[in-house]
């Protein structure tokens, strides 16, 4: 365009070199092949890494007598775990009546899932009113033992919402269930006076 | 008879249209994601069939060993963290009233600190390499109950945020529970009581199918 013009003439175009005509289309598919691939890797990337999380509410210290409930024997069942994977549990204070479970629903005793289960069926229909006429619910105490994972914990927690279980705490565990579970099930000293409070 | 003739079309298909578009997604993308942050501290979380998603928490991480660290994603509540700390530490650790604005400005830009207080003057005046390895084997915050100095970030991150923040616990699965139970029972003196506890979901059965794993061993 800018160049000059030496040839001398002798074409048929005088005057103005005219350019020869391009076409302004380009293909774009490899544009959008690399397009499509990045919005599929961040599409990917911005969805997986969304972390989940369960909510645990430990209870609030509280002197009041009215934000304190009233919880029977009949309806509390203790859950404990151990460092093995193993749940132990018994009823309300027969800690001389430890028994064995696991984690797992599919196995041939369903698990602790089962425990909870039939517990909270049971309580409605087997306990006695509550001083206010109510019919009681079950109340699962989770308990982890010493050297216990964190991921029991996670488990149990899981089973409670599996269930639906409505009122559970975590407590430390009293030494005659220590004992209890080391011993394998059988209390040598049975204490009575296991002192239990429980606040949802 | 006369041959039908076929016009002969271009297969060539204008892919403007199509380019638009994809580049409108993927603008939208990049803008909208958030990268993970860069862990430093390895933990396996457990599985659970938890699916409540969480943002704007504040992150207290527990590794195998039971070292606890913690994560917070803005830098500018870590600036002010930072102060609440110098504040409540400057008279038991009178260097840390030494600390330079640049120096605090580099404590904004750590997204995990694991470390008790006493260490912060030496690790803010690292360069960029040191620090990498300082934070390669960070000594965790003390978390007993007569040093709760995890409860104290907890409360300064707290203050920095107008109690605006949720409180996270992303624990390795295989971590002992006592250390948990420090880090609950720290907090709850600090008059915190709800927790998140993070988690991955467990596909359908998948749970179910670690839990008869795990009771085989």
């Amino acid at each position: 365009m800018a160049e000059i013009d030496t040839s001398g003439g002798g074409g048929k175009h005088k005057g103005g070199v005219r350019s020869k005509k391009m076409s302004t289309r380009v293909d774009l598919t490899p544009m959008v092949d690399l397009a499509f691939l990045l919005i599929t890797f961040f599409m990917l990337t911005t969805t997986l890494s969304k972390p989940k999380a369960m909510q645990l509410n430990m209870p609030k210290k509280t002197d009041n007598e009215k934000d304190k409930q009233e919880v029977g024997e009949c309806q509390v069942l203790n859950v404990l775990i151990d460092t093995l994977d193993q749940v132990w549990y018994y009823e309300g204070l027969q800690v001389a009546g430890l028994q064995k479970t696991g984690f797992d629903p599919s196995a041939k005793d369903g698990g602790v899932r089962k425990v909870v289960l039939d517990m909270m069926k049971k309580v409605p229909n087997t306990c006695p009113l509550t001083s206010k006429g109510n019919k009681r619910d079950a109340i699962v105490l989770i308990k982890m033992l010493k050297g216990a994972r964190y991921k029991n914990m996670v488990d149990i927690l899981d089973e409670m919402d599996v269930t639906g279980c409505k009122i559970y705490a975590i407590q430390e565990p009293d030494p005659i269930e220590v004992e209890a579970v080391e011993n394998g099930g059988t209390v040598k000293t049975f204490n009575k006076d296991v002192v239990q409070e429980t606040q949802k | 008879m006369p041959k039908v003739k076929v016009p002969r079309k271009s297969t060539a298909v204008d892919m403007t249209a199509m380019c638009d578009v994809s580049f409108l997604l993927l603008t939208f993308f990049i803008l909208t994601a958030k990268f993970k942050p860069e862990e430093l501290v390895a933990v396996d979380i457990p599985m659970s069939r938890s699916t409540k998603s969480f943002s704007d928490a504040i992150t207290i991480l527990l590794n195998k060993d039971g070292k606890a660290f913690i994560t917070i994603n803005e830098s500018l509540t870590r600036l002010n963290m930072l102060d609440q700390m110098v504040e409540k530490y400057g008279d038991k650790y009178p260097e840390l009233k030494t600390l330079t604005p640049l120096q605090k400005q580099f404590f904004s830009k750590i997204e995990t600190w694991g470390g008790p207080v006493s260490e912060l003057p030496k690790v803010l005046s690292m360069d960029g390499v040191q620090l990498q390895a300082w934070q390669k084997q960070m000594p965790g915050i003390p978390i007993d109950s007569s040093n709760n100095q995890l409860g104290d970030w907890v409360q300064a991150a707290r203050y920095a945020t107008n109690g605006d923040i949720k409180i996270a616990v992303k624990s390795d699965k295989d971590t002992n529970i006592q250390p948990v139970k420090d880090v609950v029972k720290d907090l709850t003196a600090k008059d915190i009581h709800r927790f998140l506890l993070v988690t991955t979901l467990a596909g359908p059965g998948s749970a179910d199918a670690g839990a008869a794993k795990d009771d085989k061993k």
